[in-house]
């Protein structure tokens, strides 16, 4: 159940959207989502749309793998349009039942929500599916380092950010652990009143904790053994390098934010 | 009727996936009541699959485990029935430790079965006793004790639910030799005690001589032989094609033997080993 989680996961390729520079790509997904919430019609989100699709075509990730990471927000998008379908009475009335109206502003609306969160989470998603954890925080540490100036620790925060990503999957594995450990003395994890559930893991969080503590103080104690002592003075292993095609990519994604504002500025209503 | 039989058992990991891969294939198997049964395999043989088997954590995917002969997965009471008959200590079990004194975490199990008070202590005191725990020792905190002591707070957790068939996964591993031995002599001690059926899952082939009353061996998530100490490994060249190793001593004996040193070939624990040597010299004339 906890295993089936794949946002954040990274999936190794050798796509042009896996070759591209971690940097590149952390700054396009950024001002893609500023983008997003820049439209204001269906003219414009459709761009936006259509350059999803293309990245998603252009990762070589299996179209199932990135279905799947819509299903932990269904929820959210569906709560979102029902929403908008409830108290947007604007348009022309479709259907009416008692207190319920269902109108083309109400459903134009539903759609636009949905439409424009799902491309959110897709673009998001295909940034994690594309760059390793290391390549991101490492990329993230590059572009946050004019901060320096004012005294921001940012290879501190770049290297907790790494090791933090690093052990998700260790501390997966040791709740597992914990748990089977528990119920085999005859826990019940299932059963009960919310209380009661909330007191079942206690069992499992203290163990959790007393040993994450543990390894951190390992993991501290090892890393200082191989002479780190914070980001001063530093030398990289990777050299990070923009090649044509992350002028090709951020060319093009000009080219398409440009059609957004136009397109924006030329119709004035939804549809 | 053995007191736990599985048949047919088989179980595959990631299903569906790339990944799958097969943990047990049609594993049968009988544990009596009463006896010590080793259970050795190389990593990755299927050994800790099948001891998640016997009290109900994992489903048969195919086939079934039967206590007293009666299906553990027949319904939701039987499953949980089936978690107190076998008590499944994992390895490693300090890490499971979580209450603020040694008795509240060894009545855990004790409750969670819903004795009353009276037996909850009864049973706490016991299996305190079984693993060597000083009396004063149950009102410290566990994270307090040293690691040899965590280990038996944690066994002492699962022998107080007073399971019929007491399951351990590697007990001993990264114990000091001495700790290893006092471990194994209290289980051995606890055994004979309360005359309950012990299952150790071991990679330590001279604690598997010296104190299993049956050793069964995994092999590609089969049950590759079944049988006494010396029936399996006897069978030396079988043993070792498996990833595995037979005791020291008998290893050492066949290298005598293939010296030309007229020694048995059934010596498998180290007393009876400095036995036959003392006699073979004193045959000789040197001592």
């Amino acid at each position: 159940m906890i295993k089936d989680i794949t946002i954040g996961q990274y999936f190794p390729g050798k796509s042009f959207l896996h070759s591209l520079d971690a940097r590149d790509k952390l700054c396009l997904t950024f001002a893609f989502i500023v983008m997003i919430f820049v439209c204001k019609n269906f003219f414009s989100l459709a761009v936006m749309l259509l350059l999803a699709l293309l990245m998603s075509l252009l990762s070589r990730i299996p179209a199932r793998t990135i279905l799947k990471s819509f299903r932990p927000i269904l929820p959210i998008i569906i709560l979102t349009s029902a929403l908008q379908l409830y108290y947007n009475d604007s348009g022309t009335v479709w259907f009416e039942y008692w207190k319920f109206k269902l109108t083309s502003g109400g459903v134009f609306t539903a759609i636009f929500m949905a439409v424009r969160i799902c491309t959110l989470i897709l673009v998001s998603s295909l940034l994690t599916y594309t760059t390793s954890p290391t390549l991101l925080t490492d990329a993230i540490e590059r572009l946050l380092s004019p901060l320096k100036i004012f005294k921001v620790k940012v290879h501190t925060l770049a290297m907790m950010m790494t090791i933090a990503l690093r052990f998700i999957p260790t501390l997966i594995d040791e709740i597992d652990r914990i748990m089977s450990a528990q119920k085999a003395r005859g826990a019940d994890f299932e059963t009960g009143s919310l209380i009661t559930r909330a007191r079942a893991l206690i069992p499992i969080f203290v163990p959790l904790f007393v040993s994450s503590f543990k390894r951190a103080y390992e993991l501290a104690f090892a890393m200082e053994c191989r002479c780190y002592r914070g980001g001063e003075g530093r030398t990289r292993m990777r050299k990070m390098k923009f090649s044509w095609r992350d002028y090709a990519a951020i060319a093009f994604f000009c080219g398409c934010f440009a059609a957004v504002i136009y397109l924006n500025i030329s119709f004035e209503h939804l549809i | 009727m053995a007191l736990l039989e599985t048949k047919n058992l088989s179980y595959r990991y990631g299903t569906g996936t790339p990944f799958e891969v097969a943990a047990l294939d049609d594993v049968n198997i009988q544990i009596e009541k009463g006896e010590l049964l080793a259970i050795i395999g190389h990593t990755g043989s299927g050994k800790s699959t099948l001891v998640q088997h016997l009290n109900g954590l994992l489903k048969p995917q195919q086939g079934q485990v039967i206590i007293d002969g009666q299906d553990i997965w027949q319904d939701k009471h039987t499953v949980r029935a089936a978690r107190f008959k076998v008590g499944l200590c994992f390895q490693y079990p300090e890490y499971q430790l979580f209450e603020s004194t040694v008795y509240k975490d060894i009545a855990f199990g004790p409750v969670n079965m819903g004795l009353s008070e009276a037996e909850v202590d009864e049973c706490v005191r016991a299996s305190a006793e079984y693993v060597g725990l000083a009396p004063e020792q149950l009102s410290k905190s566990p994270f307090e004790l040293s690691g040899g002591e965590k280990r038996r707070v944690a066994i002492a957790g699962v022998m107080a639910m007073r399971p019929e068939i007491l399951v351990l996964d590697e007990p001993t591993a990264g114990l000091d030799p001495r700790g290893r031995e006092r471990l194994m002599r209290l289980i051995c001690n606890y055994r004979e005690t309360t005359s309950n059926t012990v299952v150790i899952v071991s990679h330590n082939m001279d604690e598997v001589a010296e104190f299993a009353t049956r050793v069964l061996v995994m092999n590609n998530s089969r049950v590759a032989m079944s049988g006494s100490v010396g029936e399996v490994f006897s069978r030396y060249s079988e043993i070792s094609s498996m990833g595995l190793t037979v005791p020291q001593i008998t290893s050492i004996f066949a290298s005598l033997r293939s010296l030309g040193i007229e020694l048995p070939d059934d010596v498998f624990t180290v007393e009876r080993g400095e036995k036959e040597l003392l006699s073979l010299l004193r045959r000789e004339g040197r001592l």
